[in-house]
């Protein structure tokens, strides 16, 4: 069982329990609470929540696990920079996350909780869509190198040799290469190979805040294609799901979760720059590379903690990494980063639902933020109906997007 | 990955509705069909449920109905008498499904009320902040269901299924929230739940 962490005053007797692995001290006394509440620890999604917002009624937002025709995806409620125009360039794929690009016009697309991978095939005018495998355990890592589809589920590593050529291909099962650990929670993947061939792969921290259980989780590794030669590249990072690797410096950029219930502004997402292997970003003690934890302390929190590139909105679920290295938009996107934000939950007011580019030097430094796809959410009622993910360039520069909610993959392109 | 098929004792009424379904292909099937068959367990209009440890299905959040009918098509949510009902059904059928049982009446039949039961379900109701999530009517709200009103055998059938890690497919946080709790502690929460008015 995790160590979870409750906050002082959160379930009473919990605290005390839940604080025998953690490295606070809490001065409040515990409130009353009903004696059989006491053994049970909060579950992830709710760890320290402060008695404050005991009450509140905030939770994670429902998926759609069913079909949207194109007919039914608002997409002229889309807004892009003058120039630029949207369409629907697949849809049929519920749950549809990160998009990796095979070969033969095949795109092969991730999911969380329906299980699924797709394969959308791209004749040009049309699009097509299959289910390539099911019933895994959040199969959200697709990648795809020198022919073959690489898929990660949280327990699960497959292989496809050939299959942009041979529907039918079998996957070979390398899961116990990869020596996955077995908590769940922040552990569903986004993966990627390098351009030192090498497949990257996160492992979140299974809780909203807590002391790590064991150490192989908050950060990043990396793997050989077979999943041998293990290496720990990053620590101290509480949930990537999203990364790409700079043009020129061929550095590694990371987007991450901050943490949930410290309030609206409370931390900010981040997006790091990985200027060495090896670094610490901060996680479970330190957050923003400047904030201490309020619950799990230590002495000097921030110390050696490397600072993010920008502070990417708190709570604004900073997903997809990527940088522009296409030609057909204007000068002003080339080698400037592009992220999608999915949108809030633990926050009174949304923010995100939008995709934003970020320019920064190659060094990390002079981060500025500009919004760049909006229009999926709205401030005044607070409703929503898409939220952004991931992104792919493809060959003719235009970009990639998919929403995770209606299962559509959209197409921003500029000129023509 | 999934577990391998189990052979459940089938109801006599629920295997016949199978044979019925599956030799008319379930696919093929119209609305008005498909809702009957529903009905055999779920009870007309999806309430009263008739059955024992068989959940009303009226007045449920059409989010909540609708991920649950795709998880249980997609083999991913494991429920033995409904295991095959659903192959073949399109979306728009589930979510058909969904938004008619999500707009029909309740009608709880809660049996007597025990006070001590009901009293000591609502502290541990308080101190679980299942309000949270299901909302202090208990209504429930998105992918998160209703408990006020349902029936209490089924209550405490699905709790001790998240509790002892068989809800294969379904929401994990459950299976948090219920952590440490004991038997008496979900059957109290049942009894709670069920006596609520919707």
């Amino acid at each position: 069982m995790l160590k979870t962490l409750a906050r002082p005053g959160v379930a009473g007797a919990a605290v005390a329990l839940a604080l025998i692995g953690c490295a606070q001290t809490g001065s409040q006394a515990p409130t009353a609470a009903p004696p059989a509440a006491a053994a049970a620890p909060q579950p992830a999604w709710k760890q320290g929540m402060p008695s404050s917002m005991a009450s509140s009624t905030l939770a994670p937002l429902a998926g759609k696990m069913t079909v949207t025709p194109a007919d039914q995806i608002p997409v002229n409620r889309i807004k892009l920079p003058p120039g630029f125009k949207v369409e629907v360039w697949a849809t049929g794929m519920p749950g549809g996350r990160a998009i990796a690009a095979g070969d033969n016009g095949k795109y092969y697309v991730g999911t969380r909780g329906i299980g699924r991978v797709y394969e959308v095939t791209d004749s040009g005018g049309a699009r097509t869509v299959r289910t390539v495998v099911d019933k895994l355990n959040q199969p959200s890592g697709v990648a795809w190198r020198n022919g073959s589809l690489y898929v990660m589920a949280i327990d699960k590593v497959l292989r496809f040799d050939g299959i942009a050529n041979n529907p039918n291909a079998q996957p070979v099962d390398m899961t116990a290469a990869f020596k996955l650990p077995k908590e769940q929670h922040h552990n569903w993947k986004y993966i990627a190979f390098g351009p030192d061939g090498k497949l990257y792969v996160p492992f979140g921290a299974p809780c909203n805040i807590c002391e790590l259980p064991s150490p192989e989780y908050a950060q990043i590794r990396r793997y050989n294609p077979d999943g041998s030669g293990m290496e720990v590249v990053a620590t101290g990072v509480r949930n990537s799901v999203g990364f790409d690797w700079h043009p020129q410096t061929k550095e590694l950029w990371f987007s991450n979760h901050g943490r949930d219930w410290l309030g609206d502004d409370t931390p900010n997402d981040t997006l790091h720059r990985m200027r060495a292997t090896g670094l610490n970003h901060g996680f479970p003690y330190c957050h923003e590379g400047k904030t201490a934890d309020p619950d799990v302390k230590k002495a000097n929190a921030c110390g050696g903690v490397e600072p993010p590139v920008a502070l990417m909105g708190p709570h604004a679920a900073s997903m997809g990494v990527m940088f522009y290295s296409g030609t057909m938009f204007p000068p002003e996107y080339r080698g400037a980063l592009f992220n999608a934000r999915k949108g809030s939950w633990n926050r009174t007011k949304k923010i995100g639902y939008d995709v934003v580019m970020v320019k920064a030097t190659p060094d990390g430094k002079n981060a500025q933020i500009v919004p760049f796809m909006t229009g999926f959410m709205n401030e005044a009622d607070q409703s929503f109906w898409g939220r952004p993910a991931y992104l792919l360039q493809m060959k003719d520069g235009s970009l990639l997007v998919s929403d995770e909610q209606l299962g559509a993959i959209y197409r921003v392109s500029y000129g023509g | 990955m999934r577990q391998p098929m189990r052979r459940a004792p089938l109801r006599p009424s629920i295997a016949l509705l199978s044979a019925a379904l599956l030799a008319g292909g379930a696919a093929a099937q119209a609305l008005p069909e498909r809702l009957a068959a529903c009905a055999a367990c779920h009870g007309a209009g999806g309430a009263p449920a008739p059955l024992a440890n068989t959940p009303t299905l009226a007045g449920q959040p059409p989010v909540f109905l609708e991920n649950q009918l795709v998880m249980i098509r997609e083999g991913l949510r494991d429920i033995p008498a409904m295991k095959g009902l659903l192959d073949g059904v399109s979306d728009a059928d589930l979510s058909a499904m969904a938004k008619h049982f999500a707009e029909q009446p309740i009608k709880p039949q809660p049996g007597p009320r025990d006070a001590a039961l009901f009293a000591r379900g609502q502290q541990l109701a308080d101190g679980n902040r299942c309000a949270s999530c299901h909302l202090p009517s208990y209504a429930g709200r998105e992918q998160m269901p209703r408990l006020a009103g349902q029936r209490d055998d089924y209550l405490l059938h699905s709790m001790r299924q998240f509790l002892n890690g068989q809800a294969t497919g379904r929401d994990t946080i459950m299976a948090a929230s219920l952590h440490g709790l004991k038997d008496d502690d979900l059957k109290a929460l049942a009894h709670h739940l069920s006596q609520l008015a919707p």
